[in-house]
């Protein structure tokens, strides 16, 4: 299994919600986070922002879905423009149910 | 190394931690999240029949997430801990997650590996 850590657009997560929904993805789990990118956060006139609001999108996915799940958050999330936000891959050992302690997914 | 990530009720929390501590592992960092399962939220019933039930009317639940990194041979103990405490039967009872941690670092002393989780 793989847990895919999405930093979107705060305003995007609906639209990301709804097409990993439709493309068979339907449970995740989202914070509101602060970061920045390689800009170093962005610049209004004489104010600086260093940190701007994004939400990460958590979803563990079988290994052989990955690129299918990775595909739909990228198109979703994309707008073109600096800010779109970043996905990371990280592997997950074991899952578990708490209500049945089932093993998996 | 491994971090146990685990995703409950918001109600469980103190329980969960509480018996985290009585077993030995103080350490967390908790973390407010939103999210859903395979049940896609949850469908509102009201209680007096005027109204039909909506389907998927709550999109996202609120959670928390408690993060947990142990040594290796602690992840069974920490996992049958959270499972416990929060199994109530019902939907909505969370998921729990273990993924490889390399390294870890205590910032104050600069100790790292197992001396830092210890």
């Amino acid at each position: 299994m793989k847990m895919i850590r999405a930093i979107v657009r705060p305003e995007k997560v609906d639209a990301v919600a709804d097409a990993l929904e439709a493309a068979g993805f339907v449970a995740l789990t989202k914070l509101d986070v602060f970061g920045r990118g390689k800009q170093k956060g962005i610049r209004v006139g004489e104010m600086v922002y260093d940190s701007l609001s994004k939400t990460m999108l958590m979803i563990v996915v079988d290994d052989e879905k990955l690129e299918e799940a990775v595909t739909v958050i990228e198109d979703s999330a994309r707008t073109g423009k600096v800010g779109d936000g970043k996905i990371f891959v990280t592997p997950v050992e074991e899952a578990y149910t708490i209500r049945t302690g089932a093993r998996g997914l | 190394m491994k971090e146990v990530l685990a995703i409950i009720q918001m109600n469980k929390m103190e329980e969960t931690k509480n018996a985290l501590d009585v077993v030995g592992f103080p350490a967390f960092n908790a973390y407010k999240v939103q999210g859903r399962g395979k049940q896609r939220g949850l469908e509102i019933v009201y209680p007096s029949d005027l109204e039909e039930p909506q389907k998927g009317s709550v999109k996202f639940l609120p959670k928390r997430m408690i993060s947990v990194v142990v040594e290796d041979e602690f992840v069974p103990a920490v996992v049958a801990v959270i499972t416990k405490i929060n199994r109530t039967g019902n939907i909505g009872d969370g998921r729990i997650f273990v993924i490889p941690i390399e390294e870890s670092v205590r910032i104050r002393t600069g100790e790292r590996g197992s001396e830092a989780v210890s």
